[in-house]
Parts: C-alpha cells; sequence; structure tokens
C-alpha cells in the first residue's frame, strides 16, 4: 500500500495567502451566500421584489452590514477563482500578470460600485 | 500567438480528455459552478446598483429576471450555489484539516456523496422555484 501524502515546506507568498482566503472564506460564504439564496430566490420570489422593496431591506443597517459582508467575500472568492483557472490557461509570466491585474481591477471597480449602491440605498423616489 | 493558442488548446481539451473519473468530474464541476455563479454575480451586483444609480431601469431588470428562461435558469443558479458550496466545503475541510484523507480510494467516495447530497439539498428550493415559477408564468394552481 503506497500512501500519497506527504509533507512539503509551506510558501508564504501571495499565492499562498490567496489560497488558504479561498478556503477561509468558503466557510463564511456558506451561511452568507445559501440563507441570502433561500430567502430571495425560494421563500420571498422574484416576483415580491421591486425597487420599494429594496429599499426597505437597504434601510436597515443590519443587512446593510450583511450584503457588504456578502459582496466583499462572494465576489472577491468568485473573482480570485476567475484568476485562478486564467492561470491554468496563460502559462507566461507577463500574461498571468497582465490577466491578474485585469481581473483585479474589475473587481475593485465593480465592488465599489456594489458597496456605494447598498451604503446609500435605494431611490424609489426617482422612479 | 500561434503557442498562446496552442497551449489554451491544450488545456482546454485537457479537462476532458483527461480521464480522472470521480476526481475529474468533481474538478470540472466545481469551476463550472464557479464560473456560472460568478457570471451571475456580476450582473446582480450591476443590476441591483441600479436602486441608487438609475432607479428606473431596476425594475425593467426584474422584468427579466420574472421571465421564464431567467427563473429556469435560477433553479439550476441555485443548484450550482449548493454543489459549489459542499463541494467546496469537502475541499477546505480536507484541506486544512485532513490533507492526509486525499487519496483516490477516499476521495472517490466523497466525490460521489458530495453529488448524492447536493442533489438532496436542490430539490425541496427547486420545487418551491418550479412552483414559482408555474403559479406566476402559467396561471397554474390557482396563480
Amino acid at each position: 500500500m503506497t500512501t500519497t501524502s506527504r509533507t512539503v515546506e509551506k510558501p508564504s507568498n501571495y499565492e499562498a495567502t490567496a489560497w488558504r482566503w479561498m478556503r477561509y472564506s468558503s466557510v463564511a460564504l456558506i451561511p452568507l451566500v445559501w440563507f441570502h439564496v433561500l430567502l430571495q430566490d425560494v421563500i420571498v420570489g422574484v416576483h415580491k421584489i421591486d425597487i420599494d422593496y429594496v429599499f426597505v431591506r437597504w434601510s436597515n443597517i443590519g443587512i446593510q452590514i450583511y450584503d457588504i459582508l456578502l459582496l466583499a467575500f462572494a465576489f472577491a472568492h468568485g473573482m480570485n477563482g476567475l484568476r485562478q483557472v486564467t492561470m491554468d490557461f496563460f502559462h507566461s509570466d507577463k500574461a498571468r500578470r497582465t490577466a491578474s491585474w485585469l481581473i483585479f481591477i474589475l473587481w475593485l471597480v465593480v465592488s465599489i460600485i456594489g458597496a456605494f449602491a447598498i451604503i446609500a440605498g435605494a431611490r424609489p423616489e426617482l422612479v | 500567438m500561434a503557442a498562446l493558442i496552442a497551449s489554451l488548446k491544450t488545456t482546454f481539451t485537457g479537462y476532458f480528455k483527461y480521464r480522472g473519473r470521480e476526481g475529474q468530474l468533481s474538478f470540472l464541476l466545481h469551476r463550472l459552478t464557479g464560473l456560472g455563479t460568478l457570471l451571475f454575480l456580476i450582473i446582480h451586483i450591476v443590476d441591483t446598483a441600479t436602486v441608487y444609480y438609475f432607479p428606473s431601469l431596476y425594475n425593467h431588470a426584474i422584468e427579466i429576471y420574472r421571465s421564464t428562461p431567467f427563473m429556469i435558469g435560477e433553479i439550476f443558479l441555485v443548484f450550482s450555489v449548493i454543489f459549489h458550496g459542499v463541494n467546496g466545503l469537502r475541499i477546505s475541510i480536507l484541506d486544512l484539516y485532513y490533507p492526509a484523507k486525499w487519496t483516490i480510494k477516499i476521495q472517490r467516495t466523497a466525490v460521489r456523496h458530495t453529488l448524492l447530497l447536493s442533489v438532496l439539498l436542490w430539490l425541496v428550493p427547486a420545487y418551491i422555484m418550479l412552483r414559482n415559477m408555474l403559479v406566476h408564468n402559467f396561471g397554474m394552481f390557482g396563480g
């Protein structure tokens, strides 16, 4: 019987930190995402959601904090996952750096757009 | 450029040609469900943000979500989220606490259990969402 487990020297660089955080965030995302999807998609349902519903939700500081956490963890986890997939396809340092920067910029821009909307809240009076 | 395209092709065909049985299947499903969820997430963040930036556009976005193709897509999105979560938790727990359990024998069984658990967890929400769709879009069950 051969064994596949072995001990390796663990590097402490950016990739190792990102690797660990993919695992930590996965544990946080189980309750965050599952409860969000269960509530909005299954219990409430898209036919009961409109701008007034979002207005009421985002008038509550607890829900705003919840949604900010969801945005921060889920979107960073997803974009780093996308980066890991692209690393499979691009092998040169230059292509990997370019792809990583593009993904980072997209992550930053969309995160700021989303976070600002959550903090500022909905404006149903403008519809 | 030719070398880049060749390497893209090698990686992509390798995803399907490599015969890694259960491990390969869970790898592919994990990536597919992850990328699918991410695509939805980008659209979802931007369209929900319109409630602040362009409030009059939000109801148009919601109309699209209420259409039958999107509601069917949403049922599969929920499966993606459930599978990616169960499988991701399996990976996290093994990597962080039990790396010695990463053996082919144990993981072949674990992959089957993960898939089974994901489908079981999906059945009830899928039923409720399908029923919602039939009620609202087809006027069934007294909708």
